[in-house]
């Protein structure tokens, strides 16, 4: 029992939590190799000379910064992120965290995000971070409400809000099928909570690297990972809640769990730089007058269908 | 699977965790910070519902608080005038007033605690407490639950309307107009008006 309890989800949500990130960034390398012709390291080992070269890199001091804050904050986005993970159902029975109101949990891993990214800008006490850590800000509570919808709307036809029965209910159809719009809308909701491509509000080039402009060496190194775990962790999620979870012939659950979580992560990896970077002020206009309904029109989807 | 002495040491630690970053909330001197320390203090509390199998309860704490103290440090820092709340400021004010309040409020809530009798009814085994909560809240008590969301919103919307009317640098229909170099006198670094000038030719002196 504590096996199957303790041993083998932890197992996998360690796993997850170390490979992923690893794989997404040999992911982004392809993704940047098949888009145009880049010649440097070979993708398998880019990830890694660049992890090594950050963390024996200095780590840069700014001035009066609220020092505990900007130190701690890589740290609790990566906690978040192994939190997001730990709520995964890598099959009926091995799950790491397993509570009736895991999805709900999910929604507080996402507000609480918003708090540390701010505060990673924030705390550094200099201009262009802060002018990042407000424009996440902005775009976090546009984004949470349209992950909200769409999260009720995956409860609905499973009448829990644990992640195990959202996956069993969909035995007969995935919610990818059931609910079309859903998916997309999460994966928006994907790519804004770790600020990559069309939604790099926080840490773009404009402002010279945004919220982590003067962040340097291990914990630079840190943070790029943790963003990296935080889109893992949301893979997971997506895969539980839209592509069926472990269900999946042949193959043991766990396995089809990585394998689809694999395809999203390649998914979104190829999605954040097929996509021109937003301007602010028109990606909030976005998210609340164009994404925001969209996700009513989900949820409404969702309820009529659960009513039928 | 039950592990009473866990649950007390966790219940312990996060009771103490929950009053060391309240009192922080008090001691700091930025409005951020204050926030922040005021969402452990909320965080650890919701742990302790989760302890109490709370299990929606405690979980809503986390995203209800957030949100609401993310949103309450960027209010503060756009109407307190403390631009990125890192410069230092003073968090209490009325001190006796302060005093009092804490110790009236301090002594009635630990008379509470050690006088009232506590019902002592272990939870029944088959309780399914996220169902009873939702058939709680739309169920016989939907009309009550119902008004007062709406009746909230409508504050909060207000409010907003109200406050963000005449903005820090005037009315917030009229435009942005930054305040004068003297009291009462011209708007500091806007260019002056040639009216006889006239088509769309704008340029700064």
């Amino acid at each position: 029992m504590i096996l199957d309890q303790l041993v083998w989800p932890l197992t996998w949500v360690l796993a997850a939590l170390v490979l992923g990130p690893y794989l997404l960034a040999v992911l982004d390398g392809l993704v940047a190799r098949s888009l145009g012709p880049t010649r440097g390291p070979g993708i398998w080992l880019a990830p890694l000379s660049r992890g090594a070269w950050w963390l024996i890199q200095h780590t840069n001091v700014t001035e009066a910064p609220d020092g505990r804050a900007w130190r701690l904050a890589p740290a609790l986005y990566l906690a978040l992120a192994a939190g997001g993970l730990a709520l995964v159902p890598w099959s009926r029975t091995w799950v790491a965290t397993d509570i009736a109101t895991s999805l709900v949990l999910w929604g507080s891993i996402e507000a609480l995000a918003t708090v540390v990214i701010f505060l990673q800008g924030w705390s550094a006490n200099t201009h262009l971070t802060l002018v990042g850590a407000y424009r996440y800000v902005a775009l976090g509570l546009s984004y949470i409400l349209i992950s909200m919808f769409v999260l009720i709307g995956v409860a609905l036809p499973a009448e829990s809000l644990a992640l195990t029965q959202v996956i069993t209910s969909q035995q007969e159809l995935w919610n990818v099928l059931r609910q079309p719009l859903g998916l997309p809308l999460f994966l928006i909701v994907g790519l804004a909570i770790t600020f990559r491509g069309p939604f790099n509000l926080a840490d773009s080039t404009d402002l010279a690297g945004g919220t982590s402009a003067d962040v340097s060496g291990a914990q630079r190194l840190v943070w790029e990972f943790a963003r990296s775990a935080m889109l893992v962790a949301f893979s997971g999620i997506a895969t539980t809640a839209f592509l069926g979870g472990w269900l999946g012939p042949w193959l043991p659950g766990p396995l089809w769990v990585a394998f689809k979580m694999l395809a999203v992560l390649a998914l979104l990896a190829w999605l954040g730089p097929a996509f021109a970077r937003i301007t602010p002020e028109r990606c909030v206009s976005l998210m609340w007058v164009v994404l925001l309904p969209l996700a009513f029109v989900d949820l409404i989807w969702a309820g009529v269908e659960a009513l039928l | 699977m039950n592990f009473p002495l866990a649950v007390d040491i966790a219940f312990i630690l996060l009771a103490l965790f929950a009053v060391y970053t309240g009192w922080r909330v008090f001691r700091t001197d930025s409005m951020v910070r204050a926030s922040f320390f005021l969402l452990l203090s909320f965080i650890a509390v919701g742990a302790i519902m989760l302890l109490l199998s709370a299990m929606y309860l405690g979980v809503a704490m986390f995203f209800m608080m957030g949100v609401e103290m993310m949103v309450m440090a960027l209010f503060m820092v756009m109407f307190m005038m403390n631009p990125a709340g890192l410069n230092p400021m003073m968090m209490v004010h009325q001190h006796r007033l302060a005093i009092g309040a804490g110790i009236a409020s301090f002594v009635i809530v630990a008379a509470m605690a050690l006088l009232a009798r506590f019902p002592h009814r272990p939870l029944p085994a088959d309780l399914q407490a996220v169902p009873s909560l939702g058939n709680e809240l739309l169920g016989e008590s939907m009309l009550i639950f119902e008004s007062v969301g709406v009746v909230l919103l409508a504050t909060m919307i207000g409010v907003v309307v109200l406050s963000s009317q005449r903005g820090r640098y005037g009315n917030a229909g009229e435009g942005s107009m930054p305040p004068g170099l003297e009291p009462g006198g011209e708007p500091a670094g806007m260019p002056a008006k040639d009216d006889e000038e006239g088509g769309g030719h704008h340029h700064c002196h």
